[in-house]
């Protein structure tokens, strides 16, 4: 019998220390080349740099970095980008799923049409939606206008219009991903409610809304992710005044503008951390609602 | 595609569909379609003559320029890198590897304007390697190596994101089958693996590069504004903007405008031509 | 082309698929590899493809070490159990692959490829399919195609991974009697993978029987059937009464003694006697020990149930007999073992 050592050769498709940490050998070529390019690529043009902020922070040490990020403008900056993020990500979790429930359940003319202007905030440049957005609520626009008129209400250059462009930003990220789960939910689920003497009402409470609730909580969480760093399209209705409407992104490019690179990189880091932690517990929220409603 | 709706028992009073129904509509048309439609009006504002001007202005065209180049260098590298990254984490099974799509999705988290400041911090003058690239001639930062590194970094995941699905449901046996027989490792990609994903590629390099042209906090980081130099067209809407030349602003952000048009008119065909092979990555 | 397999050894984890198999496939024959899920069969035709490679052991083509080859290299075909046709591809695509991606110099011309495709199609009678995608073929369309595919590149061996798996059970035994007769016509050493006992028995010149990541017997297919070598073999192959019993002075008894059986004198203390249905007889018998507690006739069979001791048998005969014996539920009956193996435990 040949012994091991000749299968140890078999197969010199990969260096040794490539094949070592596959956990199962494949007869596929081409390992060692794309694990080796995808490891360079991802070091050179992610981590390196994503390493190179939080070294830059580090730098400041304890007292340094928290005297950058715990002074009053930022704090405030934190409160608006994070604040309105939540209150642009509700509302998109409102109106995100009835869109997203009025595009599965119902047939109307020109459903492809709207269906496919629903990414429109994905394709459309940030800075071409700050302009419009901003053209639209500013004090003599399409909307601006009669909004304050009719109401006394001011859009543009206050926090509401902040929301405002957050919402455009993220309403894709909801309806996406509650869109996919409506069409699987099959049908005789609530079919199988209605027979037992459940009303439409009980069935959409009980049996519909439980199965979706995990997937509308993450388009609430990349909507609200991405609101946070959003800066483009904020940025020209926000009218940028220090303490009242100036978001975090914003902070780091003046900050940058000043040559306060560590101070912009004591923020930036504080930033990435803060959205981490809020996606991470979010996401353990989740994974416990799939455990609850595993299907 | 779901399962027939029309039964009796789940089929809504039509006053609820109509509300519903008007609902969404009304909010989409407020927060979607008067936007797309106001970049269009006020571009045209002073008439068509005015919109052409601003457009074939010499700034104008630099920026456009600039914007190509940078998208055919960001979105070639980051489909190369897509295609890679997707063959061996759809085709192996090794350590790490869910650490490994974590990572290639990092970018997406990422806002915009720290993806910029990273490339400052790393390769601007003050920055870790800003003396070393000094003493060797090399400007990255507020030059083109710099929006591209930029344009690269935030739309890193685009391509990659929608293979490793698509090939992981694909399997290998195809390419198994291409290998007894007698194919050598490049002909089964050109000839069986790349024809299977084509259509999941093009939609990955779409979106990819719809972004890589429309960036802009990250470019505006590392660009520094210089006119006509390190513009792309979307600092160049902003730069008009703030000059309060809103007919040139709005000229030029159509065009941006129309761009992300087509780019939802190609996704859309695709999604409906294509719609079963691109299962994998809608509905994930 | 022959194939010798030696001491394979293949594990997944702490999952062992094959544990030092031996194996030795004659020139020109048609070999079943039959077992249940996870008996190893799948991975060991793989490991013959090249698809996978072995932890430890060897192999040989013609007497040709194999293991350190390429599946390119090795001159084998293979038929998947999915078929894994290129989607992309017409049926003549499909056949041609194999030939139009040989190395430039060995490569034919595009005159010599159609001929040989289209003669390929006219063996596996789809002559009319060649400008068809796989979608448009129906299972059993598409199992030639594969089959066509593999032979194209002129294979020394061919290997099937469950050929008739995914198909309907009528068009399932149509294809097996015509691949028979194909392998009848053409003698290409072939090995097949099945968990189907019926096809195995019915298709091979000889069946392995695996479980487990070894080999249970391999013999011909009324071999196996017949003499089975293990309990595990007796239970795989067929239905089959089980019984456990004591054994003393060659005698088994089953049921406190309401059965006994003949036996091997080595055998003794507890031990397991397996019976076929068909080598049960009933027969009727006021107050005999048994009850028939069940009949169910089932096309030209009859399946008797009966109670016997606390015991629950099963007889298999056909129906006219059935008929002839004159017994209906309920009835006392007496029983008799025609044949049975018993296995110490």
């Amino acid at each position: 019998m040949v012994a091991a050592s000749s299968t140890d050769t078999a197969f010199p498709r990969a260096g040794g220390a490539v094949t070592s940490i596959l956990r199962k050998p494949s007869v596929i070529p081409g390992f060692g080349l794309t694990l080796g390019f995808t490891l360079t690529y991802l070091s050179i043009l992610v981590l390196l740099p994503l390493g190179a902020l939080i070294a830059k922070a580090g730098g400041l040490g304890w007292s340094g970095f928290w005297n950058a990020v715990l002074t009053p403008r930022v704090w405030a900056a934190f409160e608006v980008s994070f604040g309105l993020s939540l209150v642009a990500a509700a509302v998109n979790a409102v109106f995100g799923f009835i869109v997203a429930w009025v595009l599965v359940r119902y047939s109307f003319p020109g459903k492809r049409l709207v269906d496919a202007l629903v990414d429109l905030p994905f394709a459309l440049p940030t800075a071409v939606a700050g302009i419009a957005l901003s053209a639209l609520y500013a004090p003599n626009g399409w909307v601006g206008k009669p909004l304050n008129e009719l109401f006394g209400l001011k859009v543009a250059f206050t926090p509401v219009g902040i929301a405002i462009a957050l919402t455009f930003i993220g309403l894709p990220f909801v309806v996406r991903t509650v869109q996919p789960i409506l069409e699987d939910l099959p049908p005789e689920e609530e079919e199988a409610a209605v027979s037992l003497g459940a009303t439409r009402g009980q069935t959409f409470r009980r049996v519909v809304f439980p199965a979706v609730l995990p997937a509308l909580v993450t388009g609430f969480a990349l909507s609200f992710a991405r609101g946070v760093g959003e800066y483009g399209s904020v940025i020209f209705i926000a009218g940028n005044m220090p303490g009242l409407t100036e978001i975090l992104p914003l902070l780091i490019v003046i900050k940058l503008e000043q040559y306060d690179y560590a101070g912009a990189a004591a923020v930036g880091t504080a930033m990435l951390l803060v959205s981490f932690v809020m996606l991470l517990v979010l996401n353990l929220l989740q994974t416990w609602m799939r455990s609850r409603h595993a299907r | 595609m779901p399962a027939n709706r029309s039964g009796v028992a789940l089929s809504d009073p039509a006053w609820m569909r109509w509300l519903l129904i008007g609902t969404a509509l009304a909010f989409l048309a407020l927060f979607l379609l008067l936007p797309l439609v106001a970049v269009f009006a006020e571009a045209l504002r002073r008439g068509f003559g005015a919109y052409w001007a601003a457009l074939v202005e010499e700034d104008a065209v630099a920026a456009i320029k600039l914007t190509l180049i940078v998208a055919a260098i960001a979105v070639p590298a980051n489909l190369v890198f897509g295609v890679a990254a997707s063959w061996c984490v759809a085709k192996f099974d090794f350590r790490g590897k869910n650490l490994l799509i974590t990572l290639i999705d990092l970018p997406f988290s990422v806002s915009p304007v720290i993806s910029g400041l990273i490339y400052v911090l790393l390769f601007g003058l003050n920055g870790l390697m800003g003396p070393f690239l000094k003493a060797q001639g090399i400007q990255i930062i507020f030059a083109v190596p710099g929006l591209v590194l930029a344009t690269i970094f935030v739309t890193f995941p685009f391509v990659a994101r929608e293979l490793i699905p698509l090939m992981q449901e694909q399997g290998s046996e195809e390419e198994e089958a291409a290998l007894v027989l007698g194919a050598s490792g490049w002909q089964t990609f050109w000839r069986v693996t790349l024809p299977n994903i084509k259509w999941g590629l093009l939609y990955g390099v779409l979106l990819c590069n719809a972004r890589a042209m429309g960036e802009f906090g990250a470019v505006s980081v590392v660009s520094g504004h210089v006119r006509g130099y390190t513009n792309t067209m979307p600092l160049h809407v902003e730069i008009l903007y703030n000059e309060y030349n809103f007919v040139a602003a709005f000229a030029v952000a159509s065009v941006l405008a129309m761009l992300a048009l087509v780019t939802l008119v190609a996704k859309t065909v695709l999604e409906w031509r294509f719609g079963a092979e691109l299962a994998a990555t809608r509905h994930k | 082309m022959a194939i010798q397999v030696s001491g394979i050894t293949k594990q997944f984890g702490s999952y062992k698929a094959l544990d030092a198999v031996d194996l030795e496939v004659r020139s020109g024959e048609l070999l079943a590899l039959l077992g249940p899920s996870g008996s190893g069969k799948t991975t060991l035709l793989r490991i013959m493809a090249g698809l996978e490679s072995p932890d430890a052991g060897s192999l040989q083509l013609n007497g040709e070490e194999a293991l350190g080859l390429k599946p390119r290299d090795r001159q084998v075909g293979f038929v998947f159990q999915h078929y894994a046709l290129f989607r992309h591809m017409t049926v003549f695509d499909n056949v041609a692959f194999g030939l139009k991606v040989r190395p430039r110099g060995q490569r034919f011309g595009s005159a010599e490829i159609k001929r040989r495709v289209t003669e390929l199609l006219e063996l596996v009678q789809l002559g009319h399919f060649a400008d068809r995608y796989p979608a448009q073929l129906s299972g059993g369309q598409r199992q030639r195609v594969a089959l066509a595919r593999a032979l194209a590149i002129e294979p020394k061996v061919l290997l099937l991974d469950e050929p008739f798996g995914a198909l309907d059970a009528k068009v399932r035994k149509e294809l097996r009697r015509w691949l028979r007769k194909l392998h009848d016509d053409i003698h290409i050493t072939s090995v097949f993978v099945t968990h189907d006992q019926e096809e195995a028995l019915e298709l091979a010149d000889r069946v392995v029987v695996m479980s487990q990541g070894r080999i249970e017997q391999i013999g011909s297919p009324a071999d196996v059937y017949d003499h089975p070598s293990s309990a595990f073999v007796y239970e795989f192959l067929g239905q089959v009464n089980r019984f456990d019993c004591t054994v003393e002075d060659g005698v088994a008894r089953i049921g406190n003694g309401a059965l006994s059986i003949p036996t091997d004198p080595a055998v003794r203390g507890a031990a397991i006697a397996y019976v076929r249905p068909h080598d049960l007889g009933v027969s009727p018998a006021a107050g005999g020990p048994g009850r028939i507690s069940g009949v169910h006739v089932v096309g030209p069979d009859a399946r008797v149930e009966i109670e016997l001791a606390g015991l629950s048998l099963e007889a298999e005969m056909d129906r006219e007999r059935f008929g002839a014996l004159g017994i209906a539920l309920g009835d006392r009956c007496a029983v008799h073992i025609d044949r049975a193996r018993v296995f110490a435990r």
